[in-house]
């Protein structure tokens, strides 16, 4: 039996299906969990929390789907070990549950996704996302090459790491910055990032090396058909482009 | 049987703020042999207000063609369908809604916009689809007001379609200062469904006992009179009054109830059970619960004291009528209507998502076709469900549009150098990414050609089938007021080439008719002519429309209507997606070709606006028209088309500098040389990259030059730093959405 994968859905997530559906397509054994039965979130052995605006991005986003009952499960997983990915809205909530970059405590946030700056809006916008760490530093990046590019989709209107510079500086030296925004050449720079990010920052990774938390969408440019540029002969439905961080993940669990 | 409502109307507080006209208040009267209640008179108020019953228009839209092949379901329901193909031994149609939300827009930009889409989503939900995309086409004005409106309705798109997650495929925008007054707010919506499982919005057979069950949120005072309202004129002075009649838009609650109503969609396909499902919209509760059962042939009897209110003590006529946001209608057997409640309420939790929201039984379908409401013990409304509902006639007289005659041009010459960075950064043609990068483009992960990449959207909807559908629309407003019905045969030839130049295969259009006031001859006339005219582009093109919207008293206080504006969108198809024409200019060498008419005349035209010129508009051969798409289709079959544009505003340069400007964002260095008469003709057609060998029958086409390996648009001799212009291209929309 392969590894479970449960993506739990707070009201207000809107990314659930296609996470699903590549994580499948990846080869995972994935399916949705509903917050009215928390209660079943028990005992699968990695959790994926996708995008969306859990109870409407109230406080700030992700602030209070880092309470609700279904976070219980997915700490008490980490705490064991067990891979949680976070994805957009599903970073948010990690990072307001305190879990990346996890260095002050559980439900304890250092640092957060939050207002797009210059301009506070939202931002659509296609960007990479290069590997900042060792692959291996991170369970679910293990699979991929060292500086691996990863294309996605920006989509939100909190994006922005913020934290005081001591906490940046945190972030740093613990080697926590999983991946930056990039160009399509891989460049590195300012006018990558989208929203104005600390650090240029697009994902954390905590300590332990079991949760990771992005900010861009690599399912919205996961298959072929999402970006039309594929190899000769290959299934225009075949996963592709983004889907590389989700096979890294699925590989993980095996 | 009938019994006489309690509370009748009396007085100002009874008949105040109701927009029916004496003569229609004397037939209430006459047919209901004594006074209306209050209730009742608000009910007709909105049941037979334009918004509601099309009365005046509805004898001209007859006259559009909605039948064909590709119909699974035609113009009459909350949303048509149209089919898109087969996938794992299943047939799957397209559902497609086109609705405005102009006047509230007006008013309240944000919510007003923002609630557009929530109807416009539920519009698709309640034909038992999954909704996939939307898409916005917008006219806004040019004073300082207008811009105000154009921030505000952007915003509340984005922030409405991006929470519930459906991806923003496509729509355009104008700033014309025929809109300063009224802005245009449409939206188009589409969604997914197997044919079999399609729902319909009115009871079924044997529905007779059935529960009336109301969703969503609690009903509160918001939206009362909208109905009316929406077919009142805009005056500035009233403007503070008329917010109390737009809506309150929580897209947090409609994300949970759209996937609470597609686990409900799941049971009744488990349980075999024919249900009818209608969204809330004009007329509130009153309005849906008539409608849905006087078209199945039935009546109803609804207890007003069971419905879900937000505040205490709001009178009958307000629970009955109020247009609250968020709120769908189930028409379910006893048994499977329990069930219903409780995945609402139990599995997704509504009454913890908002304030009272929830889902409950509020009434019964009847079988002897009275419209009956309870409130508080005692009936409140009692009336002939198909009086109620009925079609309604307003024949309304109208002046004919007379086709002003103007002198064909002689060719002018035109200052290339000096014209093209005008036009590039002309607000119309300007690209439109700081306005659409605010919207999501990509959730649900379909999505093939994002908004802004090309001519049109496309989606590949259903997992694992490379089935796909394209979307764009069209409707030129400076063509508008030149000739409304023209613009109109326009709108649907441009938007149809639009899916053409991505590679898709049109399937059917959806139309929303944005006119001013239809009491006024002159301005109904132009209503009629447009109507005329998108019936004849269709026909010509056998394109079916399978539904549409008509917004009138689209004029302000002032007298002035909107620039006649048929805005049609075309829902095109591929059977795999892997033909999709990608963006931009593919390598040096190909051949560039002109397909289409290449008659210059300046009327409508992005320079007959920077000039001050005036002129006829561009005259279309519908066979010539299909000539060019035959052509199109022909080189993606010999896979000899590398790259394509429709040409649209400013002209046919600009329609190459797209294709350069996509080139360049995307890191590859191509330009084009090119010789071509007058370079910013808009009269139509395409600009295709075929590769220099394809072989493809030439007729109707014109090679006006080659791609070249250079950052360069060498036009008529004037050459152009791709880049340079790029940057004048990209920057302008900018200013006002930064």
């Amino acid at each position: 039996m392969s590894a479970r994968i449960a993506v739990p859905v707070f009201p207000g997530t809107n990314s659930e299906e296609e996470t699903v559906r590549l994580l499948r397509d990846c080869g995972g054994n994935a399916e949705l969990v509903h917050w009215s039965s928390p209660e079943l979130l028990a005992g699968y052995d990695a959790y994926v929390l996708s995008g969306g605006f859990a109870y409407e991005d109230r406080v700030r986003a992700g602030a209070i789907a880092a309470h609700d009952r279904i976070m219980d499960y997915v700490i008490d997983a980490a705490g064991n070990g067990k891979l949680i990915f976070g994805v957009c809205n599903g970073a948010q909530i990690l990072l307001e549950a305190g879990l990346v970059p996890g260095t002050a405590g559980l439900r304890k946030p250092t640092a957060a996704f939050t207002k797009n700056a210059p301009v506070p809006h939202f931002v659509c916008r296609h960007v990479y996302l290069k590997l900042m760490i060792e692959p291996e530093r991170c369970a679910v990046t293990a699979s991929l090459p060292r500086g691996a590019l990863v294309p996605a989709w920006a989509a939100h209107a909190e994006g922005r790491l913020a934290a005081t510079p001591e906490r940046l500086n945190e972030i740093v030296s613990g080697n926590h910055l999983a991946f930056v925004y990039a160009h399509a050449d891989g460049r590195v720079d300012v006018a990558a990032a989208p929203n104005g990010s600390a650090l240029g920052c697009a994902g954390l990774v905590n300590g332990r090396g079991n949760v990771l938390a992005i900010m861009p969408h690599p399912e919205r440019d996961g298959w072929n058909f999402n970006h039309l540029d594929r190899s000769e002969g290959e299934s225009v439905l075949a996963p592709s482009g983004g889907a590389i961080l989700f096979r890294s993940f699925v590989e993980a669990l095996s | 049987m009938a019994e006489r409502p309690s509370a009748v109307a009396q007085g100002p507080s009874g008949t105040s703020n109701v927009a029916l006209r004496d003569d229609e208040l004397q037939r209430i009267k006459q047919r209901l042999g004594r006074d209306p209640s209050v209730v009742e008179l608000h009910a007709f108020d909105a049941q037979w207000s334009e918004h509601c019953s099309y009365k005046s228009s509805r004898s001209h839209l007859n006259a559009l063609p909605s039948s064909g092949a590709a119909v699974v379901l035609g113009p009459g329901e909350d949303a048509g369908a149209l089919h898109l193909g087969t996938h794992a031994g299943e047939r799957y149609a397209v559902v497609v809604a086109h609705e405005s939300h102009n006047h509230p827009s007006q008013v309240v930009p944000f919510e007003g916009a923002a609630t557009g889409i929530g109807g416009i989503v539920r519009d698709v939900l309640c034909m038992g689809a999954e909704v996939i995309a939307v898409a916005d086409p917008l006219r806004f004005g040019r004073n300082a007001h207008a811009r105000h409106v154009a921030v505000g309705v952007v915003d509340g798109i984005g922030s409405y379609g991006n929470a519930i997650g459906v991806p923003n495929l496509a729509g355009d925008v104008y700033f014309d200062a025929g809109f300063d007054d009224n802005c245009l707010v449409n939206v188009v919506a589409l969604g997914i469904v197997k044919e079999a499982e399609l729902i319909h919005s009115y009871a079924p057979k044997g529905a007779e006992d059935w529960a009336i069950v109301l969703v969503g949120k609690a009903t509160d005072p918001s939206g009362f009179g909208g109905a009316s309202f929406s077919s009142l004129t805009l005056d500035a002075r009233e403007s503070e009054t008329n917010k109390g009649a737009v809506q309150v838009p929580d897209p947090f609650l409609k994300s949970v109830l759209m996937r609470a109503t597609y686990r409900v969609l799941s049971l009744l396909r488990e349980r075999k059970v024919t249900a009818a499902l209608k969204d809330l919209g004009a007329g509130g509760i009153m309005g849906c619960s008539a409608e849905v059962t006087a078209h199945g042939g039935y009546g109803a009897e609804i207890d007003l004291d069971l419905v879900n209110v937000a505040v205490d003590g709001m009178p009958p006529e307000v629970i009955a009528v109020g247009e609250t946001q968020e709120r769908l209608l189930w028409i379910l057997p006893p048994d499977v209507a329990a069930e219903v409640v409780r995945i609402y309420n139990d599995d997704f939790t509504l009454p913890q998502v908002a304030y009272n929201a929830r889902a409950a039984v509020i009434g019964r379908v009847t079988g002897d076709r009275r419209y009956v409401l309870r409130y508080r013990g005692a009936v409140v409304m009692d009336v002939d469900n198909q009086f109620l509902t009925g079609s309604i006639r307003d024949d309304l007289p109208y002046t004919e549009v007379i086709r002003h005659d103007v002198p064909a041009q002689e060719p002018m010459d035109v200052d290339v150098a000096a014209l093209l960075p005008r036009v590039l950064g002309h607000r119309d043609v300007a690209s439109r990414e700081p306005l659409y990068r605010r919207y999501d483009a990509v959730v649900r992960g379909c999505t093939v050609l994002p908004r802004g990449a090309a001519d049109a959207g496309v989606l590949a909807p259903i997992p694992g089938s490379p089935l796909g559908v394209a979307l764009s629309v069209a409707g030129n407003p400076r063509y508008g007021r030149i000739d409304p019905g023209y613009a109109a045969e326009h709108a649907v030839v441009e938007a149809m080439r639009r899916v053409v130049a991505v590679g898709a295969r049109p399937a059917g259009l959806t139309d929303c008719l944005n006119f001013g006031n239809p009491r006024k001859p002159e301005q109904y006339g132009e209503f009629v002519t447009a109507v005329e005219g998108l019936a004849r582009a269709a026909t010509e093109l056998d394109l079916p429309f399978v539904s549409g919207n008509v917004s009138l008293y689209n004029e302000s206080a002032r007298g002035r209507a909107v620039p006649a504006s048929a805005i049609v969108a075309c829902i095109g198809t591929f059977e795999d997606v892997a033909g999709v024409v990608t963006p931009g200019l593919k390598q040096a060498g190909s051949a560039l070709l002109w397909i289409g008419s290449r008659e210059f005349v300046l009327g409508g035209s992005v320079i007959s606006d920077l000039l001050g010129l005036e002129g006829a508009l561009p005259s279309i051969s519908y066979p010539a028209e299909r000539a060019a798409v035959g052509i199109v289709h022909d080189a993606i079959v010999r896979g000899a088309l590398r790259s394509c544009r429709a040409v649209s505003d400013g002209g046919m340069v600009t329609a190459l500098a797209r294709l350069a400007f996509d080139a360049f964002a995307d890191g590859r260095t191509v330009g084009a040389e090119i010789e071509a008469g007058n370079p910013f003709c808009e009269s139509g057609g395409f600009i295709c990259e075929v590769s220099d060998d394809s072989g493809i029958d030439l007729t109707g086409a014109l090679r006006i030059g080659a791609t070249t390996d250079r950052r360069e648009l060498m036009v008529n001799g004037v050459s152009f730093d791709v880049a340079e212009l790029y940057s004048i291209w990209s920057q302008p929309l900018a200013e006002i959405y930064p």
